[in-house]
């Protein structure tokens, strides 16, 4: 009971956050009901996927200062345990997704006790290693489909079909991620006040005054970095249902897990809006980018340029994320 | 037992001019303690400079070299003073995501004016050449050629570094930036000429590689990571410590090579089918894994 009442506490933040986070949430609730091109949905369902992405990235990369570049691998995990469970098994979505987190988690463990032996660039490397190693796999695994991957055909499973999520609709998947959304806030909400978020804290300002302090720096570090798995592994499970076909080579790309940090980092890491705002700000830019610069104007790249000219920017720049400039000018204020 | 042969003779062969990669690698980061993402893509530029170079002067692609050095000079000096400058005064999380977005840039400024399409060159003095060097084991004479050039690119390298007032100043900075600073050392120049140098040597490794391999926009992540392997082998800013590794992460990348031997010798069929060549690269990803969980500083490193 208290852990509800904590994760529904956010009495800690200015009033005018909690106002304009209450608009934009309201927004997102009455979106559907206004009339929209598909793109745009398809675009808020991205947006909303990777800001729960984000948030999980957030935990160890942001309040724990972790560099994790790995996190798609763990994407594959949730969309591929989903995936082969409703196609050869008829699994339906809400068994399988928590059964794709918890071996996402398992795996999590096994490769995270030898991974936080390492720190900084290292650390950083060695989870894009892992990542990459598990796509090769994949790749030439036949019972999850090889390189072909594997497609949820519409003749299979008819839509709409709530247990195994299958619709044909956008609008539902956008009131099931907002769902998911919503509670991935409030247990973040929750984290950051956690024994946990604050461990984890101490340990990114300085490792060894944590470890004087009795805190099991590794343990935690490991504790944080499966809570993080479970919330990709999530979302990956979610992605396949919505977009009915996985391909290794995209969903566990480099790409991916880079763009997960991106999320985060240009928010701002280790807050709570942070990925949000994050995830807000990129995901539309690139999928409009795209579809102006790349398919209308025939500039094959251009949209990835203009992308990767924002990262250089902001992490040369600000690398405290937008939320970094917000509270800057707050401080500001006060003076 | 020529397969064996072979493929060691290959694997050493191929690991001279993946030393070469990773030797712009290991300085930077032995200088300032930054890991460059973008070092793949700096090799694709040193690619496609040898290409160009090549086909518009009708030069031997073997002798587009200085002009490959030229090039990667120049580009990783404009990357550091444009760009890393102002990416060491921020956390380590800006620092990998503002490499990565120049290995972005890169390869999709790559993209945009070369296309997607694999080049390759054909015609030179070397290209479709081949010794028998006894044994019956084959080598492409571009291969052979590459491996040399990387030999000397290499000694140049370790010359400069060991035997030159700018490489003293180099490896001072690398230890302790703040002491050398006191001692009169630029450090900011420094660290402008370990880019400048880290770009000039990879280019010329990719002007190397060009003669053996096709070039497109994409291929800069593979010699990322494989560079990344090397340097952690051999240590993180150890310079022969890379060509040792470099060695070593070319006979892992032989593995296939080996696989087959065994397979023909022992006559296992399980052993072939298992579809090796898919997982060549993964042995590399494994052996970085491994590698840094069990020795951090590497064979010969000295930065933990």
């Amino acid at each position: 009971m208290e852990a509800v009442r904590n994760s529904l506490d956010f009495s800690d933040f200015p009033r005018i956050d909690l106002l304009i986070a209450g608009a934009v949430f309201f927004l997102f609730l009455v979106f559907p009901l206004f009339p929209h091109s598909s793109f745009a949905i398809s675009t808020m369902i991205q947006f909303l996927m990777f800001s729960i992405y984000g948030m999980g990235w957030n935990t160890i990369g942001g309040y724990g200062g972790q560099v994790d570049l790995g996190k798609a691998q763990y994407v594959g995990i949730g969309a591929y345990t989903t995936g082969v469970m409703l196609i050869r098994w008829d699994v339906p979505f809400w068994f399988s997704m928590p059964i794709g987190m918890a071996i996402a988690v398992i795996w999590s463990f096994i490769i995270g006790y030898p991974l936080f032996r390492l720190k900084g660039h290292y650390f950083a490397i060695a989870t894009i290693a892992t990542s990459l190693v598990l796509k090769d796999l994949f790749t030439v695994w036949p019972f999850v489909g090889a390189a072909r991957g594997l497609e949820i055909s519409p003749v299979q499973f008819p839509p709409p079909d709530f247990r195994r999520l299958i619709f044909k609709d956008d609008i539902h998947y956008y009131y099931v991620i907002l769902g998911f959304f919503f509670l991935s806030i409030l247990y973040m909400n929750w984290f950051r006040k956690s024994r946990l978020g604050y461990q984890l804290r101490c340990i990114k300002d300085n490792e060894d005054v944590a470890r004087s302090l009795g805190i099991n720096v590794h343990w935690a570090k490991i504790k944080t970095y499966a809570i993080a798995t479970a919330f990709v592994s999530m979302v990956g499970s979610f992605h396949v249902c919505y977009v009915k076909a996985i391909e290794p080579v995209d969903i566990m790309s480099l790409d991916l897990s880079i763009l997960i940090a991106l999320m985060a980092m240009l928010g701002g890491a280790g807050s709570l809006w942070g990925p949000i705002i994050g995830a807000g700000v990129l995901i539309p830019l690139k999928s409009y980018l795209k579809e102006w610069l790349g398919a209308t104007a025939g500039l094959v790249g251009i949209d990835l340029i203009l992308y990767a000219v924002i990262i250089m920017l902001v992490s040369a720049f600000e690398p405290r994320g937008i939320w970094g400039i917000v509270e800057k000018a707050r401080r500001r204020k006060r003076r | 037992m020529d397969i064996l042969l072979g493929s060691i003779v290959a694997g050493i062969l191929l690991g001279m001019v993946i030393a070469l990669v990773a030797l712009g690698l290991t300085i930077i980061f032995g200088v300032m303690d930054i890991v460059n993402f973008a070092h793949g893509e700096f090799l694709m530029v040193g690619m496609y400079a040898g290409l160009f170079t090549a086909q518009a002067t009708g030069m031997d692609p073997l002798f587009t070299l200085p002009v490959a050095a030229v090039v990667g000079f120049l580009l990783g000096l404009l990357c550091y003073v444009g760009f890393v400058k102002f990416l060491l005064r921020g956390p380590i999380v800006a620092q990998l995501l503002g490499t990565f977005g120049l290995m972005l840039f890169l390869r999709n400024l790559a993209l945009l004016i070369f296309g997607s399409s694999d080049r390759t060159i054909h015609k030179g003095i070397l290209v479709g050449k081949s010794f028998d060097i006894g044994m019956g084991i084959i080598v492409p004479a571009t291969k052979m050629a590459g491996a040399g050039l990387a030999i000397l690119a290499f000694a140049a390298v370790w010359l400069l570094m060991n035997r030159t007032k700018i490489g003293k100043a180099l490896t001072a900075t690398a230890l302790n930036a703040q002491a050398a600073r006191y001692m009169g050392v630029p450090t900011e120049k420094m660290n402008a000429l370990a880019w400048g140098i880290g770009g000039g040597s990879v280019t010329v490794a990719g002007a190397l590689i060009v003669n053996f391999w096709a070039v497109n926009p994409f291929m800069g992540l593979l010699f990322t990571m494989i560079a990344f392997a090397v340097v952690a082998l051999g240590g993180f800013g150890s310079v022969p410590g890379a060509f040792f590794a470099g060695l070593v992460v070319g006979l892992i990348m032989e593995i296939p090579g080996f696989w087959d031997f065994f397979t023909y010798t022992f006559d296992w069929q399980w052993m072939a089918d298992v579809p090796m060549t898919s997982f060549k690269y993964m042995w590399i990803y494994v052996a970085y894994f491994v590698i840094m969980v069990l020795r951090p500083r590497g064979l010969f490193g000295w930065k933990q």
